[in-house]
């Protein structure tokens, strides 16, 4: 497993840094604009002329625009997103469909290493491919709070964001890790996961827009991705966290099963 | 205990059916061909010793333990017939990272492989897209072949090797046997298969439709010989030995040859021949021979 988990490393770690610094750069800036800026002033001015749709929507998300809010939305932007689902969505993608298409498992597979240690090896390393990322973009939240004397928020709210933000990835790797058992070329799985996780991402930003869509919330994952509640308000739903745990779980396993039953390459 | 045993292996891939209940087995020491046009369902057959497919009957099993258990490929070697190396590694990378897969089975062969098939380390030191597909073959040789296997499973092993290495394989081959290793070796090639195997299979359509010794497929397949004369082609030509059937266009004779060509040979050494071409049978030909001896005659 360990021979297969550093293969993944050695062809993507470029990649995976890449990211991590893009995301901590990120936040740490986040951290320096609210430390330079007027936050709460200019959130008057903006809200002031605003159309009453996106006064709700700055309402809801910068919950008045103190400090807090403000890096909580950070952590909801669509960079941190995409960054984040850069990773949940090529890693897996990679895994089996790539591996197909390259037609190298055929050959990896012949050793003596079962499907399920395969498997195995690919979701460990996912798990700590974006367990990293995550981790380098709070350390920039940290940092950045420590630079600039912020002290929005303590450490504690920075794991519960940590553990909250991890299943939402993970849930968008394993729905992607479960196209990836039944595809054969990493291009097409990808655009799955690109798709499950804009359309998922939308649809939350609409319920949360439009009081007639609320309803949609449950339906998208990123509907229980609750950084605003976790950094403002110290609360993470167990809900959430079951949910995203339990889709995550789903999708993984349904892999695990189509790729033992699959015939390869 | 036989190091590969099938069993009325079947398999359909959906409406097409790739393996039609095709038995044999491979003994330690032996050097088995399998033969067959492309097609024939050489590659799903291996693919379901290495458990890769799922076969839909039948069993297939390597060293008595069930081929889709990781166990049973403890102590392989194999060669894909579509070789496809992680293109980003170096040759060095490539061969480590599949020796660490069998730590108990370190590389010892692997430099004298390095040597036998006239690969370098300046070679290995390059990225594996960087390589030409006759060294990216070579590698692929020495990943099946570097942790001295018990049993080699080699899927069109010289596709894309000069006539120089093809040779030098052949020796590893022979090597290999001469240490009681077990080798499949799957081809399109008669006259490869020919040149290592005892004993081959040969696969048509799903089915084996011979299982022999290389000496009995030899008797048994009918070769054409086209002789050209400087004069008149000489009677009696049609009755030496072996020959089946004859035809004669002007100076030209064609002779269906079966088995032990020496007869004919002698014959026509009597005459004075200007061109002769006899070249090797083509897989078709063993199938007529066998199987369809009717269409031959027509």
């Amino acid at each position: 497993m360990l021979n297969i988990a550093r293969r993944q490393l050695e062809r993507s770690w470029i990649f995976l840094l890449a990211c991590a610094l893009v995301l901590g750069g990120f936040e740490f800036l986040l951290c320096a604009m609210v430390a330079s800026v007027d936050v709460e002033g200019a959130f008057g001015e903006m809200t002031k002329f605003a159309p009453p749709v996106f006064r709700a929507m700055i309402e809801q998300t910068l919950m008045g625009g103190s400090p807090a809010a403000v890096l909580a939305f950070g952590w909801n932007h669509p960079v941190a997103h995409a960054l984040l689902s850069a990773v949940a969505i090529t890693l897996p993608a990679r895994a089996i469909a790539g591996e197909v298409e390259n037609g190298a498992i055929e050959l990896v597979l012949a050793q003596p290493v079962s499907r399920a240690q395969y498997f195995g090896a690919h979701v460990l390393f996912g798990l700590c491919a974006l367990s990293a990322v995550l981790a380098a973009g709070l350390l920039g939240t940290a940092v950045g709070q420590r630079v600039f004397s912020l002290n929005a928020f303590g450490a504690g709210r920075l794991a519960e964001l940590f553990l909250n933000a991890l299943l939402l990835q993970l849930a968008i790797y394993g729905l992607t890790l479960l196209a990836s058992a039944f595809g054969r070329e990493a291009g097409r799985v990808a655009l799955f996961g690109v798709l499950v996780a804009v359309l998922s991402y939308l649809v939350n930003a609409i319920a949360i827009l439009w009081s007639k869509a609320a309803f949609l919330k449950p339906y998208s994952l990123h509907g229980y991705f609750e950084p605003r509640e976790i950094l403002v308000q110290g609360h993470l739903a167990a809900g959430s966290t079951l949910v995203l745990a339990a889709v995550a779980a789903a999708a993984i396993g349904l892999a695990l099963i189509r790729l033992s039953r699959r015939d390869l390459p | 205990m036989n190091a590969l045993d099938v069993r009325d292996l079947r398999k359909q891939f959906g409406a097409v059916e790739a393996l039609r209940g095709v038995s044999f087995s491979v003994a330690p020491g032996e050097v088995f061909g399998y033969l067959g046009p492309n097609g024939a369902g050489k590659t799903t057959t291996l693919r379901i010793l290495l458990g890769l497919v799922r076969p839909s009957a039948g069993s297939a099993s390597l060293f008595g333990i069930d081929s889709a258990a990781p166990a049973s490929r403890a102590d392989i070697g194999f060669l894909p017939g579509d070789l496809r190396l992680y293109g980003d590694m170096t040759g060095d990378a490539t061969l480590d990272f599949f020796a660490r897969f069998r730590p108990a089975r370190p590389p010892t062969l692997r430099p004298m492989l390095m040597d036998a098939l006239n690969i370098d380390a300046a070679t290995l030191a390059r990225r594996v897209k960087f390589l030409s597909h006759g060294t990216r073959q070579k590698l692929g040789l020495i990943v099946a072949m570097q942790h001295d296997p018990a049993l080699l499973l080699l899927d069109e092993p010289t596709n894309g090797l000069d006539p120089l290495v093809q040779h030098a394989f052949r020796g590893l081959i022979a090597g290999f046997a001469a240490r009681g290793r077990s080798v499949l070796f799957s081809s399109h090639v008669l006259s490869e298969v020919e040149a290592v195997c005892k004993r081959v299979a040969i696969l048509r359509q799903g089915e084996i439709v011979a299982l022999e010794t290389i000496e009995h497929l030899r008797e048994k397949v009918v070769r054409k010989l086209t002789a050209r004369f400087r004069g008149e082609v000489p009677p009696g030509l049609r009755e030496a030995a072996g020959v089946t059937r004859g035809e004669v266009r002007g100076r030209e004779a064609m002779l269906w040859v079966q088995g032990d060509p020496n007869a004919v040979l002698r014959a026509l050494a009597a005459a004075h021949v200007e061109d002769l071409v006899f070249p090797e049978p083509e897989l078709e030909d063993i199938f007529l021979a066998y199987y369809q001896p009717e269409r031959r005659d027509a």
